[in-house]
């Protein structure tokens, strides 16, 4: 398959960005992290508190080895198994019917609950993650191509931000209008 | 091509901005979401109608001195029922103490209370209300059948009545100066003398 380095470039940026500051929210506040790996009951007792210290770690080691040309496409496949896993674990308590837990998706004030929706959100991601990982066709980059690569990458982190916050937002709009 | 690639770094930065703009407009409803809090609960009608005369009592306060409520006199009286284990009651306390302020001249603030004088020692000192009208005891409260805390009642100079209800917030509290200004005794009645709702047969004098 041969793709443009822009799109790879571009998508390896944007999920970089998102796990770095996924990390850091986890990394800044470890006992909260903590609570909410709790709530989601998927692992025992014993396990929840170094998986709570090693799950921004390794946000933070897949986030560098994506800006990494070398590293590029397995990081890219990690970074989608690890969406892809928090999709499952969304998808699992939302089988249960534990629809009522923080999903612990985005910063600290946008605790939200389990929706479908974040599934769909989360496929978005992956699929954003699996373009990074395709191999990209050899062309030598201009400047030009730099500065497109840089602002698409902002732009799709800051509709995604925007999407994030809307998405925050519906429950406490349905909550207002009375549903 | 030169035309062509300033154009799209023109249109590149827009759409930066645009969405930036966008980002900024979501944040600003999250915020507005956090904002609303909860409407207080319709009043529950009982005891004392507005804009009748105010139960008149005399009770001390927690020096001993008396303190009239419902007389006629020279400044309105806002009453203020709170506890010490009202966490509500004491987050309102800071509004209250401005409209203190502001209304200095016109206005006595009393703050009734009931319970435990020690858990109302550590409150009178934990907020500063060491100058304050401070009423400890039921008698008040049973007089103008207060159920839910935190209250406030808005009687004016001739005694009478004006306002009284719920407060959650400090947009209640001013909601009761608010109701005195339209001389509607409550929201409900005001909402009801809108003119969309004027197949309501409620007579108001405006």
């Amino acid at each position: 398959m041969h793709t443009d380095p822009i799109f790879i470039i571009a998508s390896a940026i944007a999920i970089a960005v998102l796990l770095a500051s996924a990390a850091t929210h986890k990394l800044r506040a470890p006992a909260r992290f903590a609570r909410q790996l709790a709530d989601y009951q998927l692992l025992p007792q014993a396990l929840l508190h170094p998986t709570a210290r090693l799950v921004p770690l390794l946000e933070l080691a897949i986030a560098f080895a994506l800006l990494v040309p070398v590293s590029r496409g397995f990081a890219a496949i990690s970074a989608a198994s690890l969406l892809a896993l928090y999709a499952a674990a969304i998808g699992i308590n939302l089988w249960r019917g534990r629809a009522d837990i923080d999903c612990g998706c985005a910063g600290p004030d946008q605790a939200q609950p389990l929706r479908p929706v974040l599934l769909a959100r989360n496929s978005a991601l992956v699929l954003l993650a699996l373009v990074a990982s395709v191999a990209p066709v050899a062309r030598d980059l201009n400047l030009f191509d730099g500065f497109v690569t840089l602002a698409a990458a902002a732009v799709a982190l800051l509709i995604y931000a925007a999407a994030d916050g809307l998405l925050a937002n519906s429950p406490l709009l349905l909550k207002l209008i009375g549903r | 091509m030169e035309g062509l690639i300033v154009s799209n770094v023109l249109l590149w930065v827009l759409l930066v901005a645009v969405a930036f703009v966008v980002m900024g407009l979501v944040r600003q409803i999250g915020v507005l979401h956090g904002r609303l809090a909860p409407a207080g609960a319709l009043m529950v009608d009982k005891g004392v109608a507005v804009n009748e005369p105010a139960p008149q009592i005399t009770a001390s306060d927690r020096h001993g001195r008396p303190v009239n409520f419902g007389y006629a006199g020279e400044k309105s009286q806002l009453l203020f029922f709170l506890s010490p284990t009202c966490p509500i009651c004491k987050s309102l306390l800071p509004a209250i103490k401005s409209i203190a302020r502001e209304q200095a001249g016109s206005l006595d603030v009393v703050f009734v209370s009931d319970g435990d004088m020690d858990a109302q020692q550590a409150l009178i000192r934990e907020h500063k209300l060491e100058d304050a009208t401070y009423v400890v005891g039921p008698e008040v409260g049973m007089t103008y059948q207060i159920g839910k805390l935190p209250y406030a009642a808005l009687i004016d100079k001739a005694g009478t009545l004006r306002a009284k209800g719920l407060v959650n917030s400090r947009e209640h509290l001013d909601s009761l100066f608010e109701v005195e200004h339209l001389k509607h005794a409550t929201l409900q009645q005001y909402l009801n003398a809108q003119p969309h709702t004027h197949d309501h047969s409620h007579g108001h004098s405006h």
